[in-house]
Parts: structure tokens; C-alpha cells; sequence
């Protein structure tokens, strides 16, 4: 057994807990698990089966973890976990898995197979079976302090860019702001939007706020990969820089895994609660929507609808707020089918964009977001995350389909009635 | 070996040793389960109305949206059969005997022409279960050796139960010893198949709904 | 007329006819075209220059530069290469000029700020630091295409 076999094979034993092993025991083998997954309803192809993903886990957790199972190791009846083994499921666990949780849902058992697959990748990751393209982006992250390698002086120009778009001041390192707002690293390249509709939200509601020059990344690349230490220490940023400044709440921008990663797995990375609150963008609009504080004015006329991005809704619970915001603004909203914590995943979270291998199944996968788009008759398409858009771009431009795709906070900003 | 003595034996020694390995088994495999324990969470939760761990351990029982057009087969068959065993197992007037002279516990019955006849469907439907199991790629593709057996364990009780109500096949002594003995086998191999997610479902749907639960999903 | 600041430069783009729009906006991004090696683009951009442009002709102008923008995004997770970004907003300055819009709607604006956008890449790219002259170069463009 390799020496990184071994480490991942620990890992893998460390992270088995009460549940996981409730679940391998429960599981009767039903299939209803496939039947949620997208990458397997439109494929076909049964190897995607989301249970099945787990095996390397599931025969770890056997022969550790039960009697019978140490027993038939003993006796040399057990099949090992090899390297082999984890290197062809690498594709399962990573390409054809964006830890969209729709599989938990379902489970009659109540397995929850995507924090399952969320612990195997530990194991993947440190025995060196994690895809290229996720072990760069985390590297960056860790040593640049984004996964795409943006760096403060890429930030000051987005900052410089906005302020000229929006003529209001982006403040940067304010002690004693209310609130920290975070951006992913996807946001400051590609959707400068993102920052001139905050500035002008933030100024209409009267609230003060900043950016963090040690801690403006909010995405989680250790989360994706899979390697938990990493995930640490890019959370432990974002808690110093919130700790340094003194703000009362730190605000998750449009990007799924960041949410999940600094409001739900957070403290639990760095340890010990946190001492500021921390809350997604849509929530925060919907808190001021609620007092009174987001004037708007107009609605879009055209017929719009929302692909819930899982991190958020299903896996964050930030169901109704992102209905709420919308109504505000918008007087032909529709619903998918499906819609809500059921929704659909557009099929390039949790790393599976960042996979170059994993593009043509994506869109192949995507086939059931087409669907869902078609049934609605939208003309356009807003949802809450920034790697969700331009998953849904590249898929929608894959099958010619002619929707545009926007994001809901610069919806919301769009309408707003600017106060001079 | 005269069916007699063979019938003896299984309601005494075979009982005692079935019902013993079922028990110590099934607290040794829950103990394995849940002693393992796990982490807690650090994150505050939210606290929404109907979303949490007790919630789902019924809730799961019902199809999540649009997941009963999927497989409708699966959920109804699924429903059926475990129903059907439900009933025949504790709603049988010689079953409620067994278990009040092992445990003093008693209920009312139902009679004997309806469990025949959930009987038939629960048979029906076993032979169902088993062709999808077959048939559809994805249960085939999953199903191990392990599966099948287990299908095989929980069948022949209620065959061989049927069979003997039914005076078929062999002598009534025969058929009641062979019946015994299947339960018994089944009761054997629960703590150590996937039979035992009888059990362990409930904590399984448990710990579902509370990591949701605590992110204010109800699943 | 002299155009000096951004309040001037939007109002008097908002009062021009969406082909007027069009146009202006196709000099903006042309501003910043070698700052895009996609030949797509450059496509777009002449055509959008013309003033005898079909519907049909402006139709496929604007596929061309959906998916010449689309291509360009920088992955989430991969490495961020800011000329290659510059680019990608080089497309979007050249699809705002070509896309259909609302009556309201102001495309010539948003293909300015993205021009803006590709000029900043570039000084990242560069190193160069955050400051660059591309408004009052458009703040030039407009005069000229005004007093035309």
C-alpha cells in the first residue's frame, strides 16, 4: 500500500461517523437515489448511481468499522480499497457529482449521500485522486488568496471601475462597518455588477459596509476538493479579516459552495462559533426589503424565471427569499417545475466546472435544465450564483437556446430608486 | 429426523437460539451504529416549523415532489410488501399468540380470509419487487448477492407460512417446522444484512432531518 | 459639444436611436478590439459599424457575439488570465451593441463600461496599476460621432 494510499485510507476512517454508518447499514439498494440525480436521468448510464459513488467508503467503513467485517479481514475475505479503485472513481466522485444533495432528499431511508461523497473526497483528495484542475484552484487559493489567482491590486481596479460605473465610493478596510461584504473570485472577474449593484443597495438602505483587503474571497475551493484543512484556513481569512474590522455580519455573495462553507461548515472548520453573523446577499436584501429600506420602482415585463443554485436553497435553506425579491420586481415571474429545495442543479457545482474532463457530461446533464426552461416559456433566466450563471450560459449557448441570464441582485439593483 | 422432533426442536432450542442471536445481534450492530457518535455542529441553526430530525423520520416515508412518476413501482410495490409483512406478522391470530406468550403483550386480531389475502398480495408483490430488481438497470446494476438472499429470507416465512394455513404442499407438521424455521433464519440474518435498516432507517431519516432541520429545510 | 464627465457622456447616448446606440457602441468596443484576438468578434464589430445593416445580418451578429462572450468566461476554479479576460469583455462590449434591448435600455452605455472593463484587465495584466484613460478616450468617440 502506497504511503498516500494509506493517509487517504486513514482520513477516510477518521471521517466515518454515527451517521455514515447509519446510512451504509440502511441502504437496501432501491435506486430511488438515481432517479434524482441528473447526471444519471439523462444519461442513462447507471454507473452515476449516487450510492454507488460511495463504494470505497462503504468497504472502508466495513471492514473498520463492524465486527464481522474486521473479521472477514482477518481472515483475508475482504476487498481492499486500492489505488486502482480510486483513481476510476475519480470520475464518479468528482466529474459526475456537484454535491447538489438532491439524492438526500429522496433516499426513503434517509441516507445522506451527498455529505458521504462531501467525506470521501477527503480521502480522494489526500491519496492524491482528486482531478487536476480542483488541486490547482485550491493551491491558488490557499497561497494567492482566490482560486482563480485575483490578488488585491485586481480588486482596487474592480473597486476603481465600480466607483466610476456608480459614482459611490467602495470603502475598503472600514472598522466598525455593520457589514463585511465578501465576493468570489468568479464575481470580481466576470460580474463587476455584482459590486456596483451592493453599492448602490448598501447607500438606498443606508447602511454601512466594507470590503477587506485580507479577506475579499469568499469561495471555498478546500470544500470542493474535498480536503477539509484547506477549507479551514480559507474560512479563518474571512473570520480574522471580519474579527479585524468589527463588523457585526459578513455577507455571502452570489456563489453556492461560499455559503455553504462559511455559514454551515465554518465554525465547525475553524472550531468554535463565530462571533458575527453571517448571512447570504439575498437574505440580507430580503431583511431590508422587509424594513423598508429597498425602494424600488418599475417591474420587468418580460416572463422570468430562477434555477435555484443548490447551495443556497436546498443545501443553505435560503428558499423564500430569492420569491420574495423577485415578486418585488417582477410581474411575470414563473416557476419551474420542480421548484425550490427540488430544484435541479445546473450541473456545474461543487468543482465540476472547473473540470475540464467533466465538460461534455455537463452538458449532457444540462438536458434536464433545458427542459425545465423550455416548460416555463421564460424569456429570461435570474438566478443567485455566480458559477451557476455561466454554467447555464454555456449550457443555454450548448443548445442554442436564446435566454439571457442575470443575476438577482443587479435585478433587484436595476429597479432601484436611486436617492441622489 | 421425524417432523415431530424436528417441529419440537424448532420451537424451542431453534427459537431460543434465533431469538437470541436476533436481539443480541441487532443491540451489538445498533451499538457499533451509534456509539460512533458524531461532531458537534458549531453553526447557528435556524429554527423553521416542521423542518427537523423527528419530521423526517415519518415525512421520508411519503414520495418527495416528483419523484413518484420516476418510479412508481418502486414506491407502491415498496409500500405494499411492507405493509402486507406488517400485518401478517403481528395482525395474525396465531403470531399475536406467539408473542403474548413470549412477551404477556396482546392485541386485537384481523381475520384469518384478509391475512390470506394479504398474504397472496404480499407474495405477488414480492415476486414484483424481485423482477424489477431484475429488470430495472439501475436496482440490477446495484443488486449484490446479498440482495437477493435477503429477498429469499423474507419470502419463505410468508410462503411457507401461506402454505401452511393453506395445508399445501407438505405434511402440516412438515410445512409448520419448515415456516418456523424460516422465520427463524430471517430473525438470524436481520442484524447482519440490510434487513437491519428496519432499525436503522429511523436513525437514518433522524440525522437526515436534523442537518437539514438545523439549515431550516424540511426534508 | 464636448463631452467631460459620465452624467454628460450617459444622458447623451440615452437620446440616441438604438441603431445610433449601435454604432457608438461598435466604436467603443473597436477602441479596445486588440485587446481580443477572437476574429468573431472582430466580425461583429464591423457589422455593427454599418449603417445599411439587415435585420437578418444583425441577428447573426448577435449570435456570433453571444458565443464568442460565452466562450471567454473564465471558468470558476481556473486560473485567471487577465488578457484572456480582457478579451471576454471585449465580446461583451461588442454583444451590448448588437443585442436586442428594451425601449429604456441603454446598450451604448453598458458596451462603454465593458470596454472600461477590458481596458482595466489589461492594466492588471500589465501591472500597470488601476488607472487607465478609456473613458475620456469615449467620452472623444461620442463628441466625434455627435458632431458628425
Amino acid at each position: 500500500m502506497s504511503a498516500s494510499l494509506q493517509k487517504g485510507i486513514s482520513v477516510l476512517k477518521e471521517v466515518i461517523d454515527a451517521p455514515i454508518a447509519s446510512y451504509f447499514s440502511s441502504c437496501v439498494h432501491c435506486g430511488l437515489c438515481a432517479e434524482a440525480c441528473l447526471f444519471y436521468t439523462e444519461t442513462g448510464d447507471a454507473k452515476y448511481t449516487p450510492i454507488y459513488k460511495l463504494e470505497p467508503l462503504r468497504r472502508v467503513y466495513q471492514q473498520e468499522y463492524t465486527l464481522l467485517g474486521r473479521f472477514a479481514k482477518l481472515l483475508g475475505l475482504s476487498k481492499p480499497v486500492t489505488d486502482a479503485e480510486l483513481e476510476e472513481w475519480k470520475p464518479l466522485v468528482y466529474d459526475s457529482c456537484t454535491m447538489c444533495g438532491r439524492c438526500s432528499l429522496v433516499c426513503p431511508v434517509g441516507n445522506d449521500i451527498v455529505y458521504m461523497v462531501r467525506r470521501l473526497r477527503e480521502g480522494m483528495a489526500i491519496s492524491g485522486h482528486a482531478p487536476e484542475g480542483l488541486v490547482g484552484a485550491s493551491q491558488r487559493a490557499v497561497e494567492i488568496g482566490s482560486p482563480m489567482g485575483i490578488r488585491l491590486p485586481a480588486v482596487k481596479a474592480q473597486m476603481k471601475h465600480v466607483q466610476a460605473d456608480t459614482g459611490i465610493e467602495i470603502p475598503l478596510d472600514v472598522v466598525g462597518a455593520e457589514y463585511l461584504v465578501l465576493m468570489s473570485s468568479m464575481e470580481i472577474i466576470n460580474f463587476p455588477e455584482y459590486l456596483a449593484a451592493i453599492a448602490r443597495i448598501m447607500k438606498q438602505a443606508g447602511k454601512s459596509w466594507t470590503l477587506c483587503s485580507e479577506a475579499f474571497e469568499a469561495t471555498n475551493s478546500g470544500i470542493q476538493i474535498g480536503v477539509s484543512d484547506i477549507a479551514k484556513v480559507l474560512v479563518q481569512r474571512i473570520v480574522d479579516g471580519a474579527e479585524k474590522l468589527k463588523v457585526k455580519t459578513v455577507i455571502s455573495p452570489e456563489c453556492g459552495h461560499a455559503y455553504t462553507a462559511l455559514r454551515w461548515e465554518g465554525p465547525n472548520l475553524v472550531g468554535k462559533p463565530f462571533t458575527f453573523n453571517v448571512l447570504h446577499i439575498l437574505e440580507v436584501l430580503d431583511g431590508f426589503r422587509n424594513q423598508g429600506r429597498l425602494k424600488t420602482s418599475g417591474f420587468e415585463e418580460t416572463k422570468l424565471t430562477f434555477h435555484d443554485p443548490c447551495q443556497l436553497v436546498r443545501r443553505g435553506g435560503v428558499i423564500e427569499e430569492p420569491r420574495r425579491l423577485l415578486n418585488l420586481v417582477a410581474k411575470n415571474y414563473v416557476e419551474t417545475s420542480d421548484p425550490g429545495k427540488m430544484n435541479w442543479c445546473c450541473g456545474g457545482g461543487g468543482g465540476v466546472s472547473a473540470i475540464e474532463e467533466a465538460q461534455e457530461l455537463r452538458f449532457e446533464a444540462f438536458k434536464i435544465k433545458k427542459t425545465q426552461l423550455e416548460q416555463t416559456g421564460a424569456k429570461t433566466l435570474v438566478t443567485a450564483c455566480a458559477n451557476c450563471r455561466i454554467v447555464l450560459e454555456e449550457g443555454l449557448e450548448h443548445y442554442k437556446m436564446d435566454i439571457p441570464v442575470v443575476g438577482l441582485t443587479e435585478t433587484i439593483a436595476k429597479y432601484l430608486v436611486e436617492v441622489p | 429426523m421425524n417432523a415431530d422432533l424436528f417441529l419440537t426442536w424448532v420451537r424451542s432450542t431453534g427459537l431460543s437460539i434465533a431469538t437470541g442471536i436476533f436481539v443480541l445481534g441487532t443491540l451489538w450492530r445498533l451499538f457499533e451504529i451509534y456509539t460512533m457518535g458524531r461532531k458537534k455542529d458549531l453553526a447557528v441553526p435556524r429554527h423553521r416549523t416542521g423542518a427537523s430530525g423527528l419530521h423526517t423520520m415519518f415525512r421520508r416515508s411519503v414520495p418527495p415532489p416528483g419523484m413518484f412518476k420516476r418510479s412508481p413501482t418502486s414506491y407502491v410495490a415498496g409500500y405494499v410488501f411492507h405493509f402486507g409483512l406488517f400485518v401478517i406478522v403481528f395482525l395474525f391470530a396465531q403470531h399475536i399468540k406467539l408473542i403474548q406468550e413470549l412477551t404477556g403483550l396482546s392485541w386485537p386480531n384481523l381475520p384469518a380470509q384478509f391475512i390470506d389475502a394479504t398474504a397472496v398480495v404480499t407474495l405477488a408483490t414480492m415476486l414484483l419487487v424481485l423482477v424489477e430488481r431484475i429488470n430495472k438497470p439501475v436496482k440490477r446494476f446495484l443488486s449484490t448477492f446479498g440482495d437477493y438472499a435477503a429477498w429469499v429470507l423474507t419470502l419463505l416465512p410468508v410462503l411457507t407460512g401461506f402454505l401452511v394455513t393453506k395445508h399445501l404442499l407438505l405434511s402440516y407438521t412438515w410445512m409448520l417446522a419448515l415456516h418456523i424455521l424460516s422465520a427463524e433464519l430471517l430473525l438470524i440474518f436481520i442484524p447482519f444484512t440490510k434487513l437491519i435498516h428496519v432499525f436503522t432507517l429511523w436513525g437514518s431519516r433522524w440525522y437526515n432531518g436534523d442537518v437539514n432541520g438545523r439549515k431550516g429545510v424540511a426534508t | 459639444m464636448s463631452i467631460s464627465n459620465d452624467i454628460e457622456f450617459k444622458s447623451a447616448m440615452s437620446d440616441l436611436s438604438r441603431a445610433g446606440q449601435r454604432l457608438v457602441a461598435a466604436r467603443f468596443a473597436e477602441n479596445v478590439l486588440a485587446l481580443s484576438g477572437d476574429a468573431r468578434v472582430k466580425g461583429v464589430i464591423n457589422s455593427a459599424k454599418r449603417t445599411d445593416l439587415t435585420d437578418d445580418e444583425l441577428a447573426a451578429a448577435f449570435q456570433s457575439a453571444k458565443t464568442a462572450s460565452v466562450e471567454s468566461f473564465t471558468q470558476c476554479g481556473h486560473e485567471c488570465d487577465w488578457n484572456d479576460q480582457a478579451g471576454h469583455f471585449v465580446a461583451e462590449a461588442a454583444l451590448a451593441s448588437v443585442k436586442p434591448t428594451e425601449p429604456g435600455a441603454n446598450p451604448a452605455w453598458d458596451a462603454a463600461m465593458h470596454a472600461r472593463m477590458a481596458r482595466t484587465c489589461e492594466t492588471i495584466a500589465t501591472g500597470q496599476g488601476t488607472d487607465n484613460a478609456e473613458a475620456t478616450a469615449q467620452y472623444r468617440i461620442l463628441a466625434e460621432f455627435l458632431n458628425v
